[in-house]
């Protein structure tokens, strides 16, 4: 029984650094959006919440509040005040 | 931003909602919107995590690319227009204007 205790538990430490090494590289690609690849033609858009400010408040939207409602042109420029 | 404030008005009536969106603040957007004249809402993606999410962040520049999507009212992507033929937002315009889409 002395001997098997340290053998069980040498068996879960492998287990645990097993589980550790597999999920480790999963979770580094979904820690890498920039490897996300744009959304084509027929895609679903990804949701998404953010704020513009109208002068007197910060203001939040949606994708998702225009769902059924509202086509929506989303147009993503590089940085305020470079041209049009 | 210019190029689709022009044809804001075409676009609405296509019920059709107009966001701009950049990794600048709410409150530098809202500047700029004010200086060039655009009245649609400037979204601030503060950190990119929406271009990332998009596909279309530039880790040189810690910035989106130009680029239009046309979301219809399914969520589902219609049209794209990337880079340099971003500017100019006349496809998208057509595409809204399209008999199918007006209802």
């Amino acid at each position: 029984m002395q001997r098997k205790l340290p053998r069980v538990l040498q068996a879960a430490l492998l287990a645990g650094a097993m589980t550790v090494a597999i999920a480790a590289p999963a979770r580094a690609q979904t820690k890498q959006p920039e490897s996300a690849s744009m959304p084509k033609v027929g895609d679903m858009a990804p949701d998404f919440k953010l704020n513009y400010f109208d002068g007197t408040n910060s203001k939040e939207v949606s994708l998702s509040q225009y769902r059924g409602k509202k086509n929506v042109v989303l147009g993503f420029f590089i940085f305020a005040f470079t041209g049009g | 931003m210019k190029a689709l404030q022009q044809d804001l008005k075409r676009l609405e009536a296509t019920d059709t909602q107009v966001l701009g969106v950049s990794v600048d603040s709410a409150f530098a957007n809202k500047a700029f919107a004010d200086q060039i004249g655009v009245t649609f809402p400037l979204l601030s993606d503060w950190g990119g995590e929406v271009t990332r999410e998009y596909g279309i962040y530039l880790s040189k520049y810690k910035a989106a690319r130009r680029v239009n999507f046309l979301i219809g009212k399914d969520g589902k992507i219609l049209e794209e227009q990337v880079d340099n033929a971003a500017i100019d937002p006349t496809k998208i315009v057509d595409t809204c204007e399209r008999p199918k889409l007006k209802n």
